[in-house]
């Protein structure tokens, strides 16, 4: 029997206007029917790109070597007729963000109908009873309720829609299913059961199933086997159990790195970053001053599009005293990042205070500019929160300046670039945010807030956009900040792990109030409230404690 | 990219400056139309500049005009003559000045209200912003032309009236444009760390907003000179411009009033039209052209 | 930043989400969409007032053209004219006159305004109406398929007519049609008075009659809404979901019909509505050229008294048309986009 899908050396050379970029070169892969493989890679490794070719679908741009053997048909030689049979009927996509991969302006009734039609066996079209039988039946596959066919897209969670996605790929009843990044833009919750429905569904229906993420433990929880993809070529293929608890090529244990198993001792204060953390300082003496930052009973609300109010903080305390680091942790929606811009003065609470070193914040004027010399905000994504005209002097600059210290701009700019482990300094001086790699990026925005010396950072998410091997490196920075200089930090995540690797407490965030607060091992290792404990539930990769107690 | 060690952080600033300048332009140059249209701008200006110094104003004059009426194109006037009998080629050349000095002043006029509007707007939220865009849609919907003629017909006749009442109607595309750009730079997480650094109102404006809408303004600046040009040859023609000045407008008006049009004298139609449209087109592709160059949005791919 | 609010709560995503689409909603956004465009009116109608009162000189100085004239006829005048009262009060009278049908009389003709206007409407109505439809019709269908084939020798081709049309003033090309035509279409009017009176004899009259203006009015905007579809569609040629359509094996022209071009639709049709004002500022030029006899040649001949009780009448009413087009094309995008309905 021939397998399901082989790909024989297959090479994609892109067409570019500064000449040709080689995005995949000699891949190998063989998948037999009902078998499941995850591709694992960082951003730009040609995972995609591999996933793309399977169906052809790749810009005009790309020029297909090699071979792509489907059912032991060649995808690279069909003409255009079989090919468009051969689509979704034999192979379907569950393409990366279904908030984009769904069309807008159209039922997701009709979407999900489609294939359906496109593919009905000659002469014999199906009758609108049939296709909404159908229809019904797919949703329920995916538990969603068949009224919700009548929905447009933007009526869904990212999660429900991720659901249609899925109904879709399954409506031919292909014998193979490529999920591209089926959960990156989900909650750990939601993600988990996504994962959970796409492994049952390709389990029970015998497909084949290839998933590409950057997320190790998402395709162990899903995959038997893991290919590791690293600039264009697979470096690594073993069974997944295997590759994850002894991983071979450097990069496979860098990925397996970034995502620690949150429990594990190993990893606790130890982000995966190449140079070594300082030792943890003498921290006894007593600190009975008051805490750095605190935070009293916030309250904020917004109107939502009802006009009816809505809690994002529903009265939140929370205190960070010097020297450590707060990890806030909590899914979209939680109102996280509404407290932390509300501690940065940014937003205006409805009621409440908060204290910067036991004096209440001013919610205006000079006091405030003052105030926001000393705790700084660190956002997400680097890449959008450089200005991209702006050079890197200057966006280091940019605090100095608002704030008058001219005096010796150079030397401040200088030495914050340098306590970002940006050296030596003159080199990134005119560089602009597009000629960066993406952590160093993310160094210049911390840069930019050391200028300041100030004595907090509040970062937003500071690695989630960031590929696996340089979060170690960030994290790992923030750390040495805060042992070297006692920077105190307020770290807002999703990402149960990151807390593990560099936070001294947690707060546990949910519907806009803090739930759990407490050291890490206390509210990670024995969680006291259920959505603490759910959300450690939905770790793909487990935690240490429950992998014990289940052997 | 090589930087000099230890430069001065102004020079990094205006080096960085150049090299995208530089960038821009190498852009610019790959798009022909653009080019071409640069290129035929540059030579109208010039030369206008220049008609006082390379011909006779007293061509103009009704009462020294040298030709017999209406006379085809001929030796003595390549393109013909007009009823006065005035050589067509002197009109159209000398047109070009009225023209484009409208077409420039207009333009100015209208982007910098549209401007200041757009970025107030979208970067005061609020009820400043709320007014302001209320304001904006009045604007928008009405008719600009009819405006303009309204305006035109109770102002005394000149050729300010007419700038200025093409500049007065036209703002609105710029400012919903400018405001939508805003908006679109004031959503990005730069301006969120610029305002954590301690940025006021005018650091944001003047360091980030200004700088980012810049590109479209200028883009938006040449098709609104094309615009305006057209704008002033209409009100021309319908005789509330300026009629003391020899404009492509006032050619034509002239064209269909004093019966050279049922005449048959295509000499006295097609010059001054084929002007307007030449210059009117040089516009258009330059401003495309840089709308594609500097407009992010518009560039395939990201 | 408060994006994370707007995201449907996760823990609630099996469970229906509640119907937003509620009639409330619809009857609250149309009724403030009718009471926007009412205020808009009223605005035009004083806009238009003082415009013509507060701006340097009186009526009757315009009227007089400073010629020398005897004071007793100017008080005259004034006294006639209503302009001699405090503005506040012409004002009122204005607004009440309006309440009752009643535009104020012509200064030139002596007759009342509404009446003019009536007579002029529905010869501008069919002249806008069908170079609008024919320019609709052909700039998206060229705009479809130049943007699907972009960079095709169609796509260039196109373009360039399409750019160099968008550059010609209106009034021109009407001319140029005129002396180029050379008498194969009526020059002037709407009606030939040799026409017979039978009412077939007399619809191919007024077609023919229309020719001229309406390819003029036609051509110019047929180019810009080509451009703006060509460019709406340009727009979403990366868009996810069309990967998501070929994948599921669709050709290529259901792709395109089914998938991009609706999606490309909606800003269009929405700006064609939006830019309605152009239309009616260019059926002003046109109208002037071929002596239509609509609303545009009444302007350019109460331009040349000025007769300002009949400008401001016709300014008032083209505005007023075209606020009204806005609100229907506000209207009629959130019954055609999904999104807008129930955002």
């Amino acid at each position: 029997m021939s397998p399901l899908l082989e790909l024989k050396n297959l090479g994609v050379t892109y067409t570019t206007g500064g000449g040709k970029v080689t995005a995949v070169r000699g891949v190998g892969l063989r998948l037999e029917p009902g078998d499941t493989l995850g591709v694992a890679g960082e951003s730009g490794s040609g995972k995609s790109t591999v996933a793309m070719s399977v169906l052809r679908l790749l810009p005009r741009s790309a020029e297909v070597s090699g071979e792509i053997l489907l059912d032991g048909e060649d995808v690279t030689t069909m003409k255009w007729g079989r090919l468009r049979a051969v689509r979704w009927a034999a192979a379907s996509v569950v393409f990366q963000g279904a908030m984009h991969a769904l069309n807008p302006v159209r039922k997701i009734g009709e979407q999900i109908a489609e294939p359906i039609r496109v593919h009905a066996p000659e002469g014999k079209p199906p009758s609108d009873a049939q296709l909404k039988a159908r229809v019904a039946e797919l949703l329920e596959q995916v538990d969603l309720p068949a009224a919700r066919a009548g929905a447009y897209p933007h009526e869904l969670s990212g999660g429900q829609k991720q659901r249609v996605m899925i109904a879709m790929a399954l409506a031919c009843e292909p014998r193979l299913i490529i999920a591209d990044e089926p959960t990156t833009a989900l909650d750990v919750i939601v993600q988990a059961q996504v994962l959970d429905l796409l492994g049952a569904l390709v389990a029970d229906h015998g497909i084949g199933l290839i998933m590409i993420s950057h997320d190790l433990s998402v395709l162990a929880a899903t995959c038997a086997r893991i290919a590791v993809m690293y600039d264009g070529e697979i470096v690594e293929q073993r069974p997944s159990a295997e590759l994850m608890n002894d991983p071979h090529h450097p990069h496979s244990q860098a990925l397996a790195a970034a995502f620690p198993t949150v429990g594990d001792p190993v990893s606790r204060f130890a982000p995966a970053t190449a140079s070594p953390l300082p030792p943890e300082p003498d921290r006894s003496a007593a600190d009975d001053r008051p805490p750095l930052l605190a935070a009293e009973n916030l309250r904020v609300s917004f109107r939502d599009r009802t006009g009816s109010r809505i809690d994002a903080v529903a009265g939140v305390s929370l205190e960070v005293r010097r020297d450590e680091i707060v990890a806030l942790v909590g899914q979209s929606g939680s109102g996280k990042t509404t407290l932390a811009r509300t501690l940065l003065g940014l937003q205006k609470p409805d009621s409440g205070r908060v204290l910067y070193e036991g004096a209440a914040v001013p919610r205006g004027g000079a006091g405030l500019r003052a105030y926001r010399r000393q705790v700084q905000l660190v956002l997400q994504d680097p890449t959008s929160a450089l200005n991209p005209r702006h050079s890197v002097y200057e966006a280091v600059a940019e605090g100095p300046r608002i704030h008058g210290l001219g005096a010796d701009e150079l030397g401040i700019v200088t030495k914050a670039l340098e306590a970002a482990e940006l050296r030596p300094a003159e080199k990134y001086f005119g560089r602009l945010p597009h000629e960066l790699s993406g952590g160093q990026r993310q160094r210049v925005v911390i840069a930019g807030a050391l200028a300041l010396e100030p004595g907090m950072l509040v970062a937003d998410e500071p690695v989630a956009s960031l590929d696996a091997s340089v979060r170690g490196e960030i994290l790992g920075l923030l750390l040495r900040l805060r042992r070297e200089l006692g920077l105190a930090a307020l770290v807002i995540t999703h990402d149960l792990g990151l807390a593990w690797n560099i936070a001294d407490r947690v707060a546990v965030m949910y519907r806009g109030e803090l739930v759990e607060v407490g050291t890490v091992e206390e509210v990670l290792l024995n969680p006291r409230h259920e959505y603490t404990k759910s959300l450690l539930a939905a770790l793909p990769g487990g935690t240490a404690v429950r992998t014990v107690a289940e052997r | 990219m090589t930087t000099p060690e230890k430069a001065s952080p102004r020079a990094i600033a205006w080096q960085r400056r150049r090299a995208s300048m530089g960038k821009v332009w190498q852009e610019f140059a790959t798009n022909k139309g653009g080019l071409i249209g640069l290129g035929f701008l540059a030579l109208a200006v010039v030369l206008a500049l220049l008609a006082p110094l390379i011909s006779d104003e007293s061509g103009l004059d009704v009462t020294k005009a040298a030709g017999q009426p209406l006379s085809p194109p001929n030796g003595d006037f390549l393109l013909g003559t007009d009823i006065d009998g005035r050589s067509i080629l002197l009109m159209t050349f000398w047109g070009a000045r009225i023209s484009l000095l409208v077409g420039f002043s207009a333009a100015i006029l209208s982007v910098l209200i549209g401007t200041v509007i757009g970025v107030t707007a979208a970067h005061f939220g609020g009820w400043v912003s709320t007014v302001l865009l209320r304001f904006t849609d009045f604007f928008l919907v009405l008719p600009s032309l009819v405006l303009a003629i309204a305006l035109s017909a109770v102002l005394p006749q000149g050729v300010w009236t007419v700038i200025f009442a093409i500049g007065v109607t036209a703002w609105p595309t710029t400012a919903r444009l400018v405001r939508a750009q805003t908006l679109t730079i004031e959503g990005r997480p730069y301006i969120e760390r610029s305002k954590a650094l301690g940025g006021g109102h005018l650091h944001l404006i003047g360091k980030h907003v200004l700088p980012g809408v810049a590109p479209l303004v200028l883009a938006n600046t040449t098709l609104v000179v094309g615009n305006s040009i057209i704008a002033d040859a209409t009100l021309a023609f319908l005789g509330v411009g300026n009629p003391a000045a020899v404009s492509w407008g006032t050619m034509l008006e002239t064209a269909l009033n004093n019966g050279a049009v049922t005449r048959g004298a295509w000499w006295n139609l097609l010059p001054p039209g084929i002007a307007i449209v030449l210059i009117v087109l040089a516009f258009t592709l330059v401003g495309r052209a840089l709308e594609t160059v500097l407009n992010p949005r518009l560039k395939g791919g990201h | 930043m408060t994006q994370a609010l707007s995201s449907v709560d996760p823990s609630s995503a099996l469970v229906d989400p509640d119907e937003r689409r509620g009639g409330t909603g619809t009857a609250r956004f149309v009724l403030t969409k009718v009471a926007e465009a009412l205020a808009s009116i009223v605005l035009v109608v004083v806009l238009f007032f003082f415009l013509f009162r507060m701006l340097p000189g009186d009526p009757v100085n315009f009227m007089i053209r400073d010629r020398p004239t005897d004071p007793r006829m100017i008080a005259e005048l004034r006294e006639k004219l209503g302009v001699d009262k405090p503005m506040l009060r012409q004002f009122v009278d204005y607004i009440g006159g309006l309440l009752h049908g009643d535009m104020g009389q012509s200064y030139i003709e002596r007759r009342p305004v509404l009446d003019m206007i009536g007579e002029r409407l529905w010869p501008t109505v069919l002249l806008v109406g069908s170079a609008t439809l024919l320019a609709v019709a052909l700039g998206l269908w060229l705009g479809v398929r130049a943007a699907w084939r972009r960079g095709s020798g169609f796509d260039r081709v196109q373009t360039g007519i399409a750019l160099t049309l968008w550059s010609v003033p209106q009034f021109w090309l009407g001319l140029l049609l005129l002396v180029g035509t050379n008498g194969l279409f009526p020059s002037r009017g709407m009606h030939s008075p040799d026409a017979a009176p039978d009412f077939f004899s007399q619809g191919l009259d007024v077609l023919h009659h229309l020719v001229l203006p309406c390819v003029t009015l036609m051509v110019v905007f047929y180019a810009q809404y080509m451009l703006v579809m060509r460019s709406s569609l340009l727009g979403e040629m990366n868009a996810d979901y069309l990967t998501t359509a070929r994948a599921k094996g669709l050709r290529d022209d259901l792709v395109r019909r089914k998938h991009a071009v609706p999606n490309a639709l909606l800003p269009t049709v929405t700006l064609v509505f939006m830019q309605f004002g152009m239309v009616v500022s260019g059926a002003v030029s046109v109208e002037a050229v071929f002596s239509w006899p609509g609303l545009g040649q009444l302007v350019y001949e109460a331009l040349h008294g000025p007769d300002l009780p009949v400008l401001q009448g016709v300014f008032v009413v083209l505005a007023s048309a075209v606020v009204l087009m806005n609100l229907v094309a506000e209207l009629l995008y959130r019954v055609l986009d999904p999104r807008v309905r129930t955002a």
